[in-house]
C-alpha cells in the first residue's frame, strides 16, 4: 500500500476486514479483536505497518478478522513465524496471538524461549483455560479438578501452568494480564505493550461461554493489582505467587537487550561448511 | 473523581456523548454479526436496526457539536463506570440462541443505563450548559425505553427462554 494514496485510518473498525468472526455470541475473543483495534487507533499505526501472526484454535483465526497483514499459521508455532518476520522487517509492529493450548502447550517451548530472546514484538495469548475448537479438553491452563471432559472425567490431576509466572521465569521484560470483559483496559495494556522495547506478554482472560460457561463469572471477580507495575523480578514473582489469577494490569516491565539479528551475511559459505568438516 | 467531576465542560461533554453512541452502534453491529453467522437472523436484523439507532443518534450529537473543538479522549480514560459505555450491550450476555425478546430487553438496559448516566450528569455536573444539554439527552434515552417496550410488545414472553437446540456445540467428545 501506498502511504500517499492510503490515509491512515483513525476508526477502529478501519483495522476490521470484512469477515465476520465465527467466535461463539459471548466469546471473550471479540472483545480481544476490539481491543486491538482500539490500540492500534490510538497509536494511528498505519495498518501495512502492523502484522498479525497466529497460530491454531478458535483465537488464532483473529488475524482473518483484521485488515492487518497476517499469517493464520501452524499450530504452535505462531511465535517461530513472528520472529522470522520480526527478523526479515525489523520496520513492522508485530503483533502475535493465540489461544493457551497453542501458546503453551503445542508452543510452549517457543513460548519460553521467546520470552528470554526478546524480540521486539507483543504476544496476546486468549486464555479460556480450554481447547475449545476441538470441543472442550483440558489446557495447560485448566484447573486439575475440571471434570467436564470425557478425556478427563476426573479432572487432569495436574498442576496448571501460571503463565504470567512462566514467563516471568522465561526472562520476558513485559507481563501483564487483562480481561476481556474491560476491551478498553486491555487496550491501554496493548498500547504500552507495544510500546515497551522488547517482548512483551499479555495473558487476557478470555471467557468460553461454549465449554467454560462458568467463566461468564470472572466479571464479578476481576480485579485491578493493587500495586504498581514493578521492574523488580522477585517482586513480580511475589505478586504473581500471591494472586489468584484475577488481578489485572502490567505487572512486570524491565528494560532488558533487545535481540536483533543481523540482516546481512556476516560469514562466506566456505567458512560455514569450514566447521563442518570433519 | 467522579464522571460529572470529570465532565466539567460542554465539549467533554459533548465527546463523551459521542463515544457513547459509537461505541454502542460498533457493538450493536459485533452482534448483529455473531447472529448472522449463528444462523440466527431475525436477531441479527434486530441489531442491525439497533446499530442504525445509535448512529443516528451519535450524528446527532456531532451535529449539536458543530462549532466545538471536541477533546481526544483515550478509550480507557474516559472511566465509565461498567468498564464499556453505559449504552454498550455485554458480548458475554450473548447466546446464539437467543430470542427478539431476549436481544431487546437486552437494548433496554443499555438505554436504561443510559438514561441514568445523562441524568446523573444533569444533577451533578459543574457547568449549567452540560446540565441543561444532559436532561436533554436522559429525556430523549428514556423516549428511546419507551419505543423499545411497544417493540418488545411484539414478541409473546413464551420467548424468555432460549430456543431449543436438538445439536448443541457443547457435546464434549
Amino acid at each position: 500500500m501506498n502511504q500517499a494514496t492510503q490515509a491512515i485510518p483513525i476508526k477502529p473498525r478501519d483495522y476490521k476486514s470484512e469477515l465476520k468472526p465465527v467466535w461463539c455470541p459471548g466469546c471473550g475473543d471479540f472483545a480481544v479483536l476490539n481491543a486491538i483495534t482500539k490500540a492500534l487507533a490510538f497509536m494511528e499505526l498505519p495498518r501495512e505497518d502492523v502484522a498479525l501472526i497466529s497460530g491454531i484454535g478458535c483465537s488464532s483465526r483473529i488475524s482473518a478478522y483484521t485488515s492487518l497483514y497476517g499469517f493464520h499459521g501452524v499450530h504452535g508455532r505462531a511465535l517461530a513465524l513472528a520472529a522470522g518476520l520480526k527478523a526479515a522487517r525489523q520496520d513492522l509492529t508485530v503483533l502475535v496471538a493465540g489461544g493457551d493450548g497453542d501458546g503453551l502447550s503445542i508452543g510452549g517451548n517457543h513460548f519460553i524461549h521467546a520470552c528470554r530472546r526478546n524480540m521486539d514484538m507483543t504476544y496476546i495469548i486468549m486464555d479460556n483455560e480450554v481447547y475449545g475448537m476441538t470441543k472442550g479438553q483440558a489446557s495447560p491452563t485448566t484447573a486439575p479438578d475440571w471434570a467436564d471432559s470425557k478425556l478427563t472425567p476426573h479432572g487432569t490431576g495436574i498442576r496448571p501452568f501460571q503463565p504470567a509466572g512462566l514467563a516471568l521465569t522465561a526472562g520476558a521484560s513485559f507481563i501483564a494480564r487483562g480481561f476481556t470483559g474491560d476491551p478498553n483496559g486491555l487496550a491501554k495494556i496493548l498500547v504500552a505493550a507495544i510500546q515497551h522495547k522488547g517482548f512483551s506478554f499479555i495473558q487476557a482472560l478470555s471467557p468460553c461461554p461454549t465449554f467454560r460457561p462458568e467463566q461468564m463469572q470472572w466479571k464479578h471477580h476481576v480485579r485491578e493489582f493493587d500495586s504498581e507495575t514493578t521492574s523488580n523480578p522477585i517482586e513480580a514473582a511475589q505478586r504473581i505467587q500471591a494472586d489468584d489469577g484475577m488481578s489485572m494490569g502490567i505487572i512486570f516491565q524491565n528494560e532488558y537487550p533487545v535481540f536483533r539479528p543481523g540482516t546481512g551475511v556476516d560469514a562466506g559459505m566456505g567458512s560455514i561448511e569450514s566447521e563442518f568438516t570433519v | 473523581m467522579s464522571l460529572a467531576e470529570k465532565i466539567s465542560n460542554l465539549q467533554t461533554f459533548l465527546a463523551y456523548s459521542v463515544a457513547l453512541e459509537e461505541e454502542a452502534a460498533e457493538r450493536h453491529d459485533d452482534l448483529a454479526d455473531m447472529m448472522d453467522v449463528h444462523n440466527n437472523p431475525e436477531v441479527a436484523e434486530t441489531f442491525r436496526k439497533l446499530a442504525h439507532y445509535s448512529r443516528l443518534h451519535a450524528q446527532e450529537i456531532r451535529d449539536h457539536s458543530k462549532g466545538h473543538k471536541l477533546p481526544v479522549i483515550a478509550p480507557w480514560d474516559f472511566g465509565w463506570e461498567n468498564m464499556e459505555g453505559p449504552e454498550t450491550a455485554d458480548i458475554s450476555d450473548m447466546n446464539y440462541l437467543m430470542s427478539n425478546r431476549q436481544a431487546l430487553k437486552i437494548a433496554m438496559g443499555n438505554e436504561q443505563r443510559a438514561h441514568d448516566f445523562y441524568f446523573q450528569i444533569s444533577k451533578e455536573s459543574p457547568d449549567p450548559a452540560v446540565c441543561a444539554l444532559a436532561e436533554e439527552f436522559s429525556e430523549e434515552e428514556k423516549e428511546h425505553l419507551g419505543l423499545l417496550e411497544k417493540w418488545l410488545e411484539q414478541y409473546p414472553e413464551s420467548e424468555e427462554e432460549l430456543a431449543f437446540d436438538p445439536d448443541p456445540a457443547h457435546m464434549p467428545e
